[in-house]
């Protein structure tokens, strides 16, 4: 018993002592973000910025599925564990008006940062209200949709005329959902393990509302009226519905097993050879290329989102910019960090890293565009990218959706139209609850 | 607690009248426990009760306002709510069965002498030691139609556990059941372990048959712990939240403590949120309550 | 069982053994399957078929411990060469090891690891102390309404960790307790005191009162009494109550999520984030979990005749 009494007493000792050492050192920044390759980047180029001017930042992360939560519970505890938060375009609404996030309006004018940054970056990582010239985020990171493929099965002579002969049309990489469809159905042989395509379902945080959202928007359809908040008939239209359905119809091409997939399964699917395509946000590409990560690297391929039925093509916007969080005891420093981050060097070595820059300059260049083998369609993405609901409500707003349309496309439950309507229904009430209709 | 009650202690403790009084170190000894427990336990449930009246939400800044029985009538009434009520009950039942047969199963079996038998048990205590959260996210990989090892074992092919809406609670049941009974079994394995020998042996020389002996001596000596742990069971499976929470997203699957979580710290309905908490507060009370009745019952007898 | 033993018996007895060594072999399956994986390449966690037998290598907790970073193009065989050997593990796996200056950057993981410690530690030593002495109170001295206080200490335990875990958010952000060890701790305490004073009323009931009057007898105080006599025959029961108390604070998950960010994470809620940052990668996960069950299973193992005595002692009081 004393033995036991003693190695305790060692222990809390031990502890305490831990405790308190973790201490000390005042010039520190936390930022904090999504546990994925751009997260390690970032942190690697923030190691220049201590290396300059002795300030130590640290770039903290949680899994994505966690990531709002874990941020938000930290924002209304108002605590002031992060100093900044490289948060999802998604969250300016309840940022700005719930007071989580510094104002950068006159940050932004004084750097003239409209006219350095990608506009769509800005619309939609920066201002809230949309129009409204108030900015409360420095656009950091863009991101989108896009795919991955197969170029060796692609491009295998017996297969495209074995397509051709079935489909009447020519095998290649597919510029509208009916291709992406066909393709996926030709090549999923579930006896051979090889399956058609790999999307998202995770319905955990956004995973699968990214993925449908991108099939609705091209299909023609909307989530809404973000302006008036009007979703009756424009949430539930028929073209929404199409899109929804065609989700539904890809998710029978999947891999067995895929009702909770998120970024990690989709690059899976194409490293452990199962999938012919794969969607994913661009950001997820850097392990396909590489060939220590997959094996396929030299025969894999990227696509821009497809069109849909009437050329239209969408694709749902990723991405995040930084904030400054207004509990935070370093705000000042945040600030100055922040003007760092959008020198030209920085933007320019943020790119070279693996960082989706949001500067127009490096963007267009042609060192960017060539430096990966997608970096060319990312660009191109940038242009037809359209977001998710921004407002204040926007974690209900989604839970709606996952709640609606997962037992539709996972579940094989009800209709996309009864899947919409249900969602346009609960839509409304949250946004009257929240008194959006005056 | 009655001050008359106070002064009335034991005649034969007051030999220790030197040093503390009886009475301070009763006082000393209980209160802080009581205290601690009053602030962090009673207290919290007061303020939410609270709130559960009102349309908070602590994630604005906004004034809140009263709403009477409204976050209580509203719950009530959503479909939503009720169905994962039915889901956690079936949950509760299919997991809880499961470990009380497994791990009783499993007591009775290791209820005789034989080599290495602390270390067996031991060894088969492993599983509850592990973090639940972690135990979910690992097993989707055992799980996993493509590369898990319990398809491939069982020759289950493409049976996609978790993906697929109709058996992705037994699934997570199942995990649960693996985690979980070996704590029953503990218990079992004490409770056995009190029977009289005496009894079986007069069984013996009886010739009673198994069964008998099984039925009318084990089974009704060691009730009162096969309840107890039943108990402790129901209680756990009915909070339930890390496992579930960490191993799967099907609507099918989603408990009430996963709801809660998700109404309270991702939407910040507060107001409803503590709502709900009462809801669910007042079920474990209300089960736990049957048997605790059930289990002085067999006491009695 | 009787002295004479009849064949059959001794055959049921052998096929019961056998079972349980097939049971154990089963229960014992997915925690080898954890501890294997943490020993794997990276592509052998998830082959086809599982891969049972394989070369072990460290390589998973080289991941565990560092910050990586994943490459885009094959490393420079340069820079590989005069890389000493684990950060040469790191570059196979197409990633490199982030360093400020020549210094390589820790993952949060040892960090997490301690966090767990310090509140898993301290919340067991004042739940079982606190414990003790409560159950002391409740075993030797009459209390009014004694059955109606332990029901709800007891009750105290029902309490779903989600349901306290909205209103003391709320009285932590007043306070400022969030994301704070002594927060944690507080509830895990709050957490496991039902339990133990609980558990340890049952080993107190079991003390003869006897023992404790003879010392008054022999000039003790009340308190020497307590302290020479009680708790060293208590032995037993504050080492299995501890062990109970301990596995739960360790894994605990939902107050750790909510709760905790930044200062305070503990590693529950820390091991999921090392799935990966592009691709899966469940060694480290495993890697990181069979660290994390290596105290829990040491001390569960020093005191396993303990727990098995102790479970025992508590469940003989009627």
């Amino acid at each position: 018993m004393r033995k036991i009494v003693t190695s305790v007493i060692a222990g809390i000792g031990l502890a305490l002592a831990c405790g308190t050492s973790v201490r000390a050192q005042d010039k520190e920044l936390t930022i904090f973000w999504a546990e994925w390759d751009p997260a390690n980047y970032l942190q690697e180029l923030v190691n220049d910025y201590t290396a300059e001017t002795g300030v130590k930042v640290t770039v903290q992360t949680t899994p994505w599925p966690d990531f709002q939560t874990k941020a938000f519970t930290e924002f209304n505890a108002h605590g002031d564990a992060y100093d900044l938060v490289v948060g999802d375009s998604q969250w300016l609404g309840a940022g700005s008006t719930q007071g989580h996030y510094v104002d950068l309006t006159d940050f932004f004018n004084q750097h003239k940062l409209t006219d350095v940054m990608a506009p769509a970056t800005i619309k939609y990582y920066a201002e809230y209200p949309g129009g409204s010239g108030k900015y409360w985020a420095i656009p950091l990171e863009g991101d989108a949709i896009g795919w991955s493929y197969r170029k060796d099965w692609f491009e295998d002579p017996k297969e495209k005329e074995a397509f051709k002969a079935k489909y009447k049309y020519d095998l290649a990489v597919p510029t509208t959902y009916a291709q992406l469809r066909d393709i996926a159905e030709f090549f999923h042989r579930p006896d051979q393990k090889r399956y058609g395509v790999a999307i998202y379902t995770d319905n955990s945080y956004d995973a699968m509302a990214m993925g449908v959202e991108s099939a609705i928007f091209s299909y023609g359809g909307d989530l809404g009226d973000y302006a008036s908040y009007k979703v009756d008939g424009i949430t539930n239209s028929k073209e929404a519905a199409a899109g929804l359905d065609m989700y539904k119809e890809l998710y029978k091409f999947t891999p067995p097993g895929w009702g909770k997939t998120f970024f990690v399964e989709d690059n899976q699917a194409i490293t452990g050879g199962l999938a012919a395509m794969s969607m994913n946000f661009f950001a997820f590409f850097p392990p396909l290329v590489n060939k220590a990560t997959n094996p396929y690297a030299d025969v894999t391929g990227f696509f821009a989102n497809p069109a849909g039925p009437d050329g239209k093509r969408f694709a749902a916007l990723g991405g995040q910019g930084v904030s400054v969080v207004s509990y935070s005891k370093n705000k000042d420093e945040a600030m100055k960090f922040l003007e760092w981050f959008i020198k030209d060097e920085t933007q320019k070595k943020w790119a070279e890293l693996g960082g989706y820059t949001c500067s127009q300059a490096v963007l267009k260049s042609e060192a960017f565009q060539k430096a990966t083998p997608y970096n060319k369609a990312f660009y191109d993405t940038m242009f037809m990218v359209k977001d998710f609901w921004a407002t204040p409500e926007y974690a209900e707003v989604l839970d709606q959706l996952n709640q609606n349309i997962y037992p539709f496309v996972v579940g094989g439950k009800g209709t996309a139209q009864e899947a919409l309507d249900k969602t346009a229904a609960d839509w409304k009430a949250t946004f009257t609850k929240y008194n959006r209709y005056k | 607690m009655a001050s008359v009650a106070l002064t009335h202690l034991d005649p034969a403790s007051r030999a220790a009248a030197r040093g503390w009084s009886d009475l301070t170190i009763r006082n000393l000894f209980i209160i802080p426990t009581l205290v601690f427990l009053i602030v962090f336990n009673i207290f919290p449930l007061i303020y939410s009760l609270g709130y559960s009246f009102t349309n908070f939400a602590a994630n604005r800044s906004e004034p809140w306002q009263f709403v009477g029985l409204q976050n209580y009538r509203e719950l009530l009434s959503d479909d939503h709510i009720w169905s994962n009520f039915v889901i956690t009950a079936k949950y509760v039942i299919v997991s809880v069965a499961g470990q009380m047969i497994v791990g009783f199963g499993l007591a009775l079996l290791l209820n005789r002498s034989f080599p290495m038998k602390g270390l067996i048990t031991t060894l088969l205590l492993l599983p509850m030691m592990m973090s639940a959260a972690v135990v979910g996210l690992f097993w989707q990989l055992l799980y996993s139609p493509s590369w898990g090892p319990i398809n491939y074992v069982f020759g289950l092919g493409d049976f996609a556990w978790l993906s697929n809406p109709d058996s992705a609670l037994y699934a997570v049941a199942i995990t649960d059941i693996w985690m979980w009974s070996p704590f029953v079994m503990l218990l079992s394995l004490a409770g056995l372990s009190a029977v009289p020998q005496h009894l079986y042996e007069a069984a013996a020389i009886d010739r009673a048959g198994w069964w008998y002996t099984f039925t009318r001596i084990t089974l009704p000596l060691v009730s009162p712990i096969l309840l107890i742990a039943l108990i402790f069971r129901t209680m756990e499976a009915f909070k339930t939240f890390d496992i579930a929470y960490t191993m799967t997203t099907q609507p099918t699957a989603e408990l009430i403590a996963i709801r809660l979580y998700k109404q309270a710290f991702q939407q910040w309905d507060t107001g409803k949120s503590c709502a709900l908490a009462y809801i669910v507060l007042i079920m474990v009370l209300a089960i736990t309550n049957l048997y605790v009745k059930y289990l002085n019952k067999v006491k009695e007898r | 069982m009787a002295a004479v033993r009849t064949s059959s018996e001794v055959a049921f007895n052998r096929i019961a053994i056998a079972a349980v060594l097939i049971a154990t072999l089963i229960f014992l399956a997915p925690i080898y399957w954890i501890a294997s994986t943490a020993f794997k390449p990276k592509e052998l966690a998830v082959s086809v078929p599982p891969t049972v037998l394989f070369e072990p290598e460290v390589t998973p907790f080289i991941r565990l411990f560092t910050k990586r970073v994943q490459m885009q193009k094959p490393v420079d065989p340069q820079v590989y060469e005069a890389a000493p050997w684990w950060e040469k593990r790191i570059y196979d796996g197409g990633e490199r090891v982030l360093k400020v200056g020549n210094d390589v950057q820790l993952s949060q993981y040892p960090n997490r690891f301690m966090n767990s410690l310090i509140v898993a530690v301290i919340s067991t030593v004042l739940a079982v102390g606190m414990g003790t002495f409560t159950a002391y109170g409740f075993s030797r001295f009459k209390i009014a309404g004694e059955a109606d206080l332990l029901f709800f200490i007891l009750s105290t335990r029902m309490l779903p960790p989600v349901v306290v875990a909205i209103p003391m958010f709320l009285m932590y952000r007043m306070v400022g307790l969030n994301d704070s060890h002594i927060g944690l701790i507080i509830l895990y305490v709050a957490f496991n005191l039902s339990f133990s004073v609980w558990l340890m009323k049952g080993f107190m009931d079991e003390i003869p009162k006897e023992y404790e009057e003879a010392a008054l007898v022999d000039g003790y105080t009340r308190m020497q009494a307590f302290f020479k006599i009680v708790l060293p025959e208590a032995a037993t029961g504050i080492a299995a109550t501890a062990v109970f108390c301990f596995i739960t604070a360790w894994n605990e998950y939902a107050f750790a999520l909510i709760m905790t960010n930044r200062r305070a994470q503990t590693a529950p809620p820390f091991i999921p984030s090392q799935i990966g940052s592009g691709l899966p990668d469940w060694t480290t996960i495993a890697a990181g979990t069979f660290l994390f069950l290596l105290p829990v299973a040491i001390f569960t193992f020093l005191l396993r005749n303990h727990l098995l005595r102790g479970v025992t002692f508590g469940a003989i009081r009627k």
